[in-house]
């Protein structure tokens, strides 16, 4: 028990040297410090990794233009984070730590639902201000959080373009819904399930599979078997980049498919003439056309993506990006680092960035869930032998009509 | 004058209640509250294998079914949150018996990838229960903390708890260790079939021991997710988890109670120090990795073994 006394207050001390280091630099620099954790390792670490950058691109533009002016003060935006390893297990202890230990003015969310909430637990209880990317399913807003903004469309409503095109251009087509058996696609399937339901469509097949799942010939041959015109779903980039190849070689005649997440990675290219037509719900593209209140537009935002990271920025970068701007518009708005004074202004939000339109509810039940931001729809093109990425709906951001049907 | 190991359990179980809760420490009752679940999932570990020698590769089934027995009685049925973890260890520990009887017939490799199958089954079913949440699990909401006086005060709350599970856990294996009991699941590692002979009735003794180390980790998972705000399949059945309680088993000493809790108390102080180290944070997976190898190599009776062949006197001291 010595050893393990010896090992522990060594941790212990270090760890309070650390922490009164921060304190110091906050007081003497005009500091505002962000903490949050970021998956570094684990599954989620791609897409979290790539809020990250969108997180950093923002820190970085912010502190060489002066900082984040609050009246006459200038503060240079700090990031303090740590690696949650994709698991829920250690993020109340370093949503602790970033709160105690390392008195972050403000917190950025981990990435996943699951993780904010557990994060959340910690964040209320501080009456902290949590700006949340990545967490997407709306129950995580519905628990009684006061401190919650959400940047994402919510799960809920990521097929809700694509159910809107599909009863455009056929009233009466029959729709398969094929999805990952995790909580995140399933929130999204069934949300379409009853879009398709009030929209008359017939739901002709209803199919979760293994989130690990490589064989999609037998969900295939029922698609076909069922007659389906259009087909909804999928998960994340490993299984809805496969089932995108499968279909395609199966020949299966859909009119219409619409995956989750993974056509909107640049990777997805790779599949060639299997991505032609796949269409995926994105929070942002980079040709989508809005006029910002603030902030860069997304042209200028995705240049000054690729220079730095030197490569195109995907929705969640965007994300990440955008809630760095929200989160300073509504410090530069409260002209405070009061908590509950951004709190406030964030209630008030009622912008459009170069990542769309942002506003949070405000009532009891749903506090912070996004009820501003549209997802945009983007499906892949061939254009001068080029595979692209167009977004076809809504209106306002498009930049190709869509292509239907496939088949 | 009781033995060593009684006030050995009692200061340490002080420490860990009395530490954070001076000045209302709140970093230092997370840290030690990951060291307390640890410990309690390696000492019940330690009863399969240091004491039977049955490797449990599928431990975690315990805590992730409790976690959810816990969590659904608390939240969706309204049960007061000790009566939910005690009734989660109980419905465990049944589940643990019935399973037990079907798998304790294999051994060595056969039990081991048993134990993988038995979780494995379990989050599939788990992941398909709608009145669990199926997939999407349950969500706690704030309401859910009101009756402990709010989330702040749950946390606490839930912290002594643990470490009450904590000493529970150490008591326990201490106990058997040194009866009748115990020396029959030594003689069944050392060899069943002699031990058979000698009287044990070795279904019987493994049944009720894997039995046993369900009822412990399954209220630990209860009260280790009541504390998360959310339980899902995927983190509630994780195997690496399991594979890390085996791992703070080797690094501590297999079939030591001390060992057990202090390779626990060690591998988690390890982990989070790597995790939080700016020097070390982004290859606090390699560090981690480098470090246990070496001892596994080096050092392959664990700490204690190490601590008792350096000084001997240990050895009837601390078990």
């Amino acid at each position: 028990m010595r050893t393990a006394r010896k090992v522990f207050a060594t941790v212990v001390l270090a760890s309070s040297i650390f922490a009164m280091g921060t304190t110091a630099a906050a007081a003497a620099g005009g500091t505002l410090t962000i903490g949050f954790t970021v998956s570094e390792t684990g599954p989620l670490n791609v897409d979290s990794l790539a809020q990250l950058h969108g997180f950093e691109l923002w820190r970085d533009q912010l502190n060489a233009a002066g900082g984040l002016k609050i009246g006459s003060s200038s503060y240079q935006v700090k990031f303090v984070t740590y690696d949650d390893q994709s698991k829920s297990e250690r993020v109340q202890q370093l949503y602790s730590r970033l709160i105690l230990q390392d008195n972050a003015d403000f917190l950025f969310s981990p990435y996943s639902s699951n993780l904010t909430a557990t994060a959340a637990i910690i964040s209320e209880q501080y009456g902290k201000v949590m700006l949340t990317t990545g967490a997407a399913e709306d129950k995580t807003y519905q628990l009684g959080n006061h401190g919650l903004f959400q940047m994402y469309t919510p799960a809920t409503h990521y097929l809700s373009s694509a159910m809107a095109v599909i009863k455009q251009k056929n009233p009466q087509a029959k729709v398969a819904v094929a999805y990952s058996d995790d909580g995140f696609s399933k929130a999204v399937a069934g949300a379409a399930k009853e879009e398709a339901k009030r929209l008359g469509q017939p739901v002709v097949l209803d199919e979760a599979y293994a989130p690990g799942t490589t064989d999609f010939g037998p969900i295939i041959n029922k698609m076909i078997s069922a007659n389906a015109d259009v087909m909804v779903g999928g998960g994340h980039y490993a299984d809805g980049a496969t089932l995108a190849r499968q279909m395609y070689d199966q020949k299966a005649p859909m009119k219409f498919v619409c995956l989750l997440v993974a056509p909107d990675s640049p990777q997805f290219a790779s599949l060639g003439d299997a991505a032609i037509g796949i269409s995926v719900p994105s929070q942002w593209e980079p040709s989508a056309a809005y006029k910002p209140d603030f902030g860069p537009d997304g042209a200028a935002f995705g240049k000054a993506f690729k220079e730095k990271f030197g490569a195109e920025a995907s929705y969640h970068a965007a994300g990440g990006y955008a809630a760095g701007l929200i989160l300073q518009h509504a410090i530069e708005k409260a002209g405070s680092l009061d908590s509950a004074k951004v709190t406030d202004a964030l209630n008030a939000t009622d912008a459009t960035i170069f990542y769309g339109h942002v506003k949070f509810a405000t009532d009891a039940q749903n506090h912070g869930l996004q009820i501003g931001h549209e997802m945009v729809l983007a499906q892949w093109q061939k254009k001068d032998g080029q595979l692209v990425k167009e977004v076809v709906s809504p209106a306002a951001a498009q930049t190709a009509p869509l292509l239907y049907p496939l088949h | 004058m009781r033995h060593p190991m009684f006030w050995l359990i009692l200061a340490v179980t002080a420490l860990f209640a009395g530490l954070p809760a001076i000045g209302g420490d709140v970093g230092l009752r997370e840290t030690l509250f990951l060291a307390a679940v640890a410990i309690i999932l390696a000492s019940n570990l330690n009863l399969m294998i240091g004491y039977t020698g049955y490797v449990n590769f599928g431990n975690i089934v315990f805590f992730g079914l409790g976690g959810y027995f816990g969590v659904w009685l608390t939240v969706v049925q309204g049960w007061p949150l000790v009566v939910a973890v005690l009734a989660a260890g109980c419905a465990v520990s049944v589940v643990a018996l019935l399973f037990g009887l079907g798998i304790l017939r294999l051994r060595g490799a056969y039990f081991a990838l048993a134990t993988i199958g038995i979780n494995e089954a379990v989050q599939a079913l788990v992941s398909n229960l709608d009145v669990w949440g199926g997939s999407t699990g349950i969500y706690l909401s704030v309401a859910a903390y009101q009756a402990l006086g709010g989330a702040r005060q749950a946390l606490w709350i839930v912290y002594f708890l643990v470490v009450a599970v904590m000493a529970a856990s150490l008591f326990l294996s201490w106990r058997i260790r040194s009866s009748k009991f115990g020396l029959g699941l030594f003689a069944i590692r050392e060899d069943e079939d002699a031990a058979a002979v000698l009287g044990v009735n070795p279904a019987t003794y493994k049944a009720a021991i894997y039995s046993i180390s369900g009822f412990l980790p399954a209220a630990a998972g209860a009260l280790f997710f009541f504390k998360n705000g959310v339980i899902q399949p995927d983190q509630a059945f994780d195997l690496t988890l399991s594979t890390e309680a085996i791992v703070m088993l080797m690094l501590g000493g297999q079939g030591s109670v001390a060992g057990a809790a202090l390779g626990a108390f060690l591998y988690e102080q390890l982990r989070g120090y790597l995790l939080t180290s700016p020097l070390f944070s982004d290859f606090h997976l390699v560090v981690a990795g480098l470090l246990l190898l070496g001892i596994v190599l080096f050092v392959p009776g664990g700490l204690m073994g190490w601590l008792t062949q350096r000084w001997p006197r240990l050895r009837g001291k601390l078990e």
